[in-house]
């Protein structure tokens, strides 16, 4: 993407290719999952309806989460149709977190990368969006956060640079991660979500064709992947080509391994979201 | 767990090859020292001993033996 690409932008040409294959006159209900704003107001979605040429009689909204929002995104459209407010959801994920990124922090820059996803979800005979598992503690939010530019602190002009224990440089106007806190939470939520959910599904790892958790990199997934005893084989790590895209990175994986054949029509399976906030979820869908 | 079987399993997960290490080696001073380290050494301390430290305490690591103080002496032979 170029410079001057925003979230919005790229959320616009996710779902311009979905309506390749899609009628957009259906679209009935748009949710924008995204935290890079182009505006404080108004919502982005509301934005994006007229630029996609939505019908107006329609519902928008932008909801702010980050590496959970897909499986939260999922959550917010199952509502919406089994209480029939809704009948065919666009449903999209856009970040351009390098735009929160400090230039000299070099940590930050190779872990996340920009993307957008924009998935369709119908009213249907048959269920293909089971049972959730969430999960909120707004305990760590001071270890994945932009400080300055909200209306508490002010974006400053001149925010100090501030260099941490491994060379990295950022500002309070920067994202700032906190890589041991977030591990420390992400390895204590993750066990006991993937329980959790299978519970609540009556379902067991074995009875699932595949799990893809949200692709943060590839060191904390097979770690994860070792303490909640999934088979590699069933276990997804797409990151090769994207980096850490937020709330994107479960779709794209979805896509990903269907292009490659790892998953196909009529497979079940286990998606997991976890990150800032915090703010975690998980359910099982079948494809 | 033995000394020297912690030693080890240290140099594996900090992915030391020619650098040898004993309990007084200062872990920050390794070349090999990075953010993912730390996220490996998080792992290691769960997987083993069950046990999950704050940033805080884990950036007052210092030498092995620190980080053996941390875990507790009473783990180790």
């Amino acid at each position: 993407m170029n410079e001057d690409e925003t979230a919005l932008d790229l959320a616009f040409k996710a779902s311009e290719k979905v309506f390749q294959y899609y009628d957009r006159k259906n679209i009935d209900f748009l949710l924008l999952c995204t935290q890079s704003p182009d505006y404080y107001m108004p919502t982005s979605a509301c934005i994006l309806q007229d630029k996609l040429e939505l019908r107006t009689d329609i519902g928008a909204l932008d909801f702010n989460l980050g590496c959970s929002g897909y499986i939260y995104g999922l959550a917010l459209s199952k509502g919406l149709i089994s209480s029939k407010i809704a009948k065919n959801i666009l449903l999209i994920t856009s970040e351009t977190y390098s735009k929160h990124i400090y230039p000299k922090d070099r940590s930050n820059r190779t872990i996340f990368g920009d993307g957008a996803a924009a998935t369709i979800i119908e009213k249907s005979k048959e269920n293909g969006i089971f049972e959730f598992s969430l999960g909120t503690n707004g305990k760590g939010y001071k270890n994945l956060i932009v400080l300055n530019g909200g209306l508490k602190y002010r974006y400053d002009p001149n925010a100090e640079e501030i260099k941490d224990n491994s060379g990295n440089i950022r500002t309070n106007n920067n994202l700032y991660m906190n890589g041991p806190e977030i591990f420390n939470f992400t390895i204590e939520a993750v066990p006991k979500v993937v329980k959790d959910v299978l519970g609540k599904n009556r379902t067991t790892i074995d009875e699932l064709d595949y799990i893809i958790f949200h692709q943060v990199n590839k060191y904390i997934l097979e770690y994860l992947r070792k303490i909640t005893k999934i088979p590699k084989e069933k276990f997804c790590i797409n990151l090769l080509h994207t980096g850490n895209t937020v709330s994107s990175t479960i779709p794209i994986a979805i896509k990903d391994c269907l292009i490659n054949n790892k998953i196909r029509k009529e497979n079940k399976i286990l998606i997991l979201g976890f990150g800032i906030g915090y703010s975690w979820g998980a359910t099982i869908i079948k494809i | 767990m033995k000394r020297e079987e912690f030693l080890q399993e240290l140099m594996e997960i900090l992915e030391l090859e020619d650098s040898k290490i004993d309990i007084k080696t200062n872990i920050k001073d390794l070349d090999e020292f990075d953010s993912l380290s730390l996220l490996s050494i998080i792992a290691f301390i769960d997987e083993k001993f069950g046990k999950v430290f704050t940033s805080d305490q884990l950036a007052s690591i210092t030498t092995v033996e620190s980080l053996m103080e941390l875990i507790g002496f009473e783990h180790f032979e």
